[in-house]
C-alpha cells in the first residue's frame, strides 16, 4: 500500500512539474523514495537492465546506447534525461510504469553514478553494466578512483555480466568475481608510445606492488600495461579499434580473427571508447555487426558537449571540460593543444556552486595537464571567472608565457580580450553547468567576427 | 640542496605533486631524489635536507607503513635530528602508533605519541584557515580520518576556520623540530607563498618563489574569502 500511495503521489508530482513547465528528472523519484525507502526495488522493471557507470562518458554512452536501441526498434526507458542518482533513476522508472507500477518498456538504460552504487544495486540488477573508466573526479564527492573501485566491487550485483574498458586497469581491477567481456582501442598508427600526463592512478602491481611496466599509455593510467614481476596485465579485449582513419572519420573493429567497418560519429578518442563500448554492448545483446554499424551510423554524440561552426572563416568550438575532473579537462586541453593552426583558448572552469557559496578547492588544477596548453600555435589564452588568479597561476608554472595569458572576471570581457588578428580558431572550454554561459560567449563572439570581418570588408 | 620524495608513485593524490614541481622551479639546482616502495629510502645513507611525502589512498598508505617499518629507527632520528620534512594529506598518519580503521586497528611506525581513526562510511571536506608562526595558512581538507594526538605534541597551525586534526582539536597538523605533518592537501606550497618563504629559509636558500607576485595575488584574494564569514567553509 506505501508503494501504491508513493508511485501515484511521485506521479502526482511528476504530472504538476511538467504543467508548471519544470524538468521532472529527480524531484517525483525523491518523493517516492523519501515515502517509500524500498521503491526502486518494488517498482516493476523491465526485463533487461543495461547499467553505465564510470567517471567519465557515462551519459554520452548511455544516449547512444539508447539511440542506437530505439532505432533498432527496441522500446526503451532511460534516465537520459535526468538524473543518476537512486531519485533519478527512479523517477525515469516511474515514467516507463503503468499506474500500478508494472514495467511499459522492454529495456532499461539506465547511466548509474559510480558513488551512489551503495544505494542502487541492492534495488537495481543490471543484466550488464558497463564500466566506461575509472579516474580522479570530484575529490570532495569521490575521494579517489580507488575509493570508487572499492564501492563498486563491494555492491555491485554478482550475476551482473560486466563489459569493462581494458585499457583502464582500475576498471579491470574492479568486482574480479564478475563475469566479464572488454573492449579497447589497440595502439593506433603514429600514436606516441606515452602521453605525458600528470596523473596516473595504477603504477603499482595490485597483485605484488613491483611497478608496472606501461607498454603504451595514451593518457593517464589509460593504455596497456604489465606487472615485470607477476602475471597482472592488461587484457586483451573482445571488441577492439583496431585502426582509426581520422580523415574519413572511420574505424576497423576486430572481434576474434574478424574486422567489421564502421563509420564514426566523433574521432576524439575518448568518443571512440564511448562508442567501442556501445558496439561491445550490442554485440553481447546479439546483434551483428552489420546491423550495428548501419544504425549507428544514425545516432550522433549531443551537441551540447562539442560544438563547431564556421563563421567567417574563422572555426568558433564550444567543448565541455567538466570542471574539478583533471582528466575530463586534460583531454580537452589535449585535443585543442594538438589541432593546427593559430588558437586563442577561453577557460571557463570555475565550479558553479562553490562561486555562489564557497570558495573552491582548485586542488584539481594541479592535477589537469595545463602542460597540454604549452604549445606555439596556442597564441592566446583567456582564463574567466573567480578563480582567474589561480588559473593564470597555474597556466605559468605550466610553462605557457605571460604575455600569451589573460585573466578576466566575465564572459563579456573575455569576449572583448579574444585577439581576432591572431588567431584562426576560438576555443571555449566551459564547465558543464556554464554551458548557458559558454553558448552566450559563443554567439558574442560569433557577432564580434561577422561585425569586424564587415567593418574590413567596407 | 638535496630532496628527497617518499613513494611518489602512490604519494600524490589531489595535486600534491605540485608541491615538488614548485620547488623545482624555485630551487632548480636542488637535487630531487625520487624514492619508490621497492627502493631503499635516501635518507639511509646519505645526507638529505628535506624529505616529503604526499597523500594517498588507504591501500597504499598501508603500503608505505610496511615499507617504511624497516626503517623506523632511522626515520625518528631524522625527525630528532632536525631534518626538514612535510608529510601532506593522511601521510603523516603513518608516524603514529596506529589507525583504527573499519576492519580493525592498523598498526603504525609508532614514532609520534597520537592515532588515527578512519571510517571510510565519514567524508570530511572543507576549507581550511589557520596561522602558523603569524603567517596565515589557506588550504583544504579532504579525508576519511581524524587524528587524536597526546598532549606533548605540538600543533602546526592554530585553526582559524575549518577543522584541525581532529573536529574538537585547536590546531591543525603536527610539527617535530623540523618535522610538519598536516592533513592540509594540495599544491598547498603554491597556495602559501609566505610559508613557501619560511620553508626556504629554513632550507638555507635566499631565493624568491617561482612566479612570486602571481603566487601572491592568489594566496591574497583566496584569503580575504576565507576570512571572509559569509563565505563557508564547509
Amino acid at each position: 500500500m506505501r508503494f501504491i500511495i508513493a508511485l501515484w503521489l511521485a506521479r502526482a508530482v511528476q504530472l504538476l512539474l511538467k504543467i508548471l513547465g519544470k524538468k521532472a528528472t529527480y524531484f517525483a523519484g525523491k518523493v517516492a523514495i523519501t515515502l517509500c525507502p524500498d521503491f526502486l526495488g518494488r517498482i516493476g522493471k523491465p526485463d533487461k537492465i543495461i547499467g553505465v557507470t564510470g567517471t567519465n562518458g557515462k551519459t554520452t554512452v548511455n544516449n547512444l546506447l539508447t539511440d542506437a536501441l530505439e532505432r533498432l526498434g527496441v522500446s526503451v526507458i532511460s534516465n537520459r534525461y535526468g538524473s543518476n542518482i537512486n531519485a533519478g533513476i527512479a523517477t525515469a522508472l516511474i515514467s516507463g510504469s503503468t499506474l500500478t507500477g508494472k514495467p511499459k518498456k522492454e529495456l532499461a538504460v539506465l547511466e548509474l553514478d559510480e558513488r551512489s552504487a551503495r544505494l542502487i544495486y541492492p534495488y537495481i540488477k543490471p543484466d550488464y553494466l558497463i564500466i566506461t573508466n575509472l579516474f580522479r573526479d570530484s575529490m570532495r564527492r569521490n575521494a579517489h578512483p580507488e575509493y570508487i573501485s572499492g564501492l563498486l566491487t563491494k555492491h555491485i550485483p554478482k550475476d551482473t555480466k560486466l563489459i569493462i574498458n581494458a585499457d583502464d586497469l582500475l576498471a579491470v581491477s574492479t568486482a574480479p568475481e564478475n563475469d566479464r567481456v572488454y573492449f579497447g582501442i589497440e595502439k593506433l598508427d603514429g600514436e606516441p608510445p606515452e602521453r605525458n600526463s600528470i596523473v596516473c592512478d595504477i603504477q603499482i602491481c595490485p597483485k605484488c606492488d613491483a611497478m608496472l611496466v606501461y607498454d603504451f599509455r595514451r593518457y593517464n593510467h589509460i593504455g596497456r600495461a604489465h606487472c615485470p614481476d607477476c602475471d597482472f596485465a592488461s587484457p586483451r579485449p573482445g571488441y577492439m579499434v583496431s585502426r582509426i582513419d581520422f580523415e574519413n572519420k572511420k574505424a576497423k573493429i576486430t572481434e576474434g580473427e574478424n574486422l567489421y567497418d564502421y563509420k564514426l560519429s566523433s574521432t576524439l578518442i575518448y568518443n571512440v571508447y564511448n562508442i567501442i563500448a556501445v558496439i561491445a554492448t550490442l554485440r553481447q545483446l546479439g546483434y551483428e555487426h552489420e546491423v550495428i554499424a548501419r544504425t549507428l551510423e544514425d545516432v550522433h554524440i549531443v551537441q551540447s558537449r562539442f560544438r563547431q561552426d564556421v563563421i567567417k572563416g574563422k572555426t568558433l568550438s564550444a567543448i565541455m571540460a567538466k570542471g574539478l575532473n583533471a582528466v575530463a579537462c586534460s583531454r580537452s586541453f589535449d585535443y585543442v593543444g594538438t589541432e593546427p593552426g593559430k588558437k586563442a583558448v577561453i577557460l571557463m572552469l570555475d565550479d558553479v556552486f562553490d562561486e555562489k557559496h564557497s570558495s573552491e578547492n582548485i586542488a584539481w588544477l594541479y592535477d589537469a595537464d595545463f602542460e597540454f596548453l604549452n604549445t606555439p600555435d596556442i597564441v592566446q589564452i583567456i582564463t574567466v571567472g573567480k578563480r582567474s588568479p589561480d588559473s593564470l597561476l597555474r597556466l605559468l608554472i605550466a610553462g605557457v608565457e605571460k604575455e600569451k595569458i589573460t585573466a578576466v572576471s566575465s564572459e563579456a570581457e573575455a569576449v572583448d580580450a579574444v585577439d581576432l588578428q591572431s588567431c584562426d580558431k576560438i576555443y571555449i572550454l566551459y564547465e558543464l553547468y556554464r554551458y548557458d554561459r559558454a553558448v552566450m560567449t559563443r554567439d558574442r563572439i560569433s557577432r564580434r567576427i561577422e561585425a569586424e570581418t564587415e567593418e574590413a570588408g567596407q | 640542496m638535496k630532496l628527497e620524495i617518499l613513494y611518489p608513485e602512490t604519494g600524490n593524490l589531489f595535486g600534491d605533486s605540485s608541491n615538488v614541481k614548485y620547488l623545482r622551479l624555485c630551487l632548480p639546482e636542488a637535487e630531487v631524489i625520487q624514492t619508490g616502495l621497492k627502493d631503499e629510502p635516501s635518507f639511509i645513507k646519505d645526507d638529505i635536507d628535506f624529505i616529503y611525502m604526499g597523500p594517498m589512498t588507504e591501500k597504499n598508505q598501508e603500503r608505505a607503513i610496511k615499507k617504511l617499518a624497516v626503517y623506523t629507527d632511522e626515520l625518528a632520528e631524522q625527525i630528532d635530528k632536525g631534518t626538514h620534512f612535510l608529510f601532506t594529506g593522511n601521510s603523516f598518519e603513518i608516524l603514529g602508533k596506529y589507525i583504527k580503521t573499519d576492519e580493525g586497528e592498523l598498526p603504525a611506525l609508532g614514532i609520534l605519541d597520537m592515532y588515527s581513526e578512519r571510517r571510510m562510511s565519514k567524508r570530511h571536506n572543507s576549507l581550511f584557515l589557520g596561522e602558523f608562526k603569524d603567517m596565515k595558512i589557506t588550504a583544504f581538507n579532504s579525508r576519511f580520518s581524524h587524528t587524536y594526538p597526546s598532549a606533548e605534541l605540538t600543533g602546526f597551525a592554530k585553526v582559524l576556520r575549518g577543522v584541525g586534526l581532529n573536529e574538537s582539536c585547536p590546531y591543525e597538523g603536527i610539527c617535530r623540530n623540523n618535522f610538519i605533518g598536516t592533513y592540509l592537501l594540495g599544491p598547498i606550497l603554491i597556495l602559501n607563498p609566505h610559508f613557501t618563504v619560511h620553508l626556504l629559509r629554513s632550507l638555507g636558500s635566499d631565493c624568491v618563489p617561482a612566479f612570486w607576485e602571481e603566487a601572491l595575488a592568489a594566496y591574497e584574494k583566496r584569503l580575504a574569502e576565507f576570512q571572509d564569514r559569509k563565505v563557508s567553509l564547509d
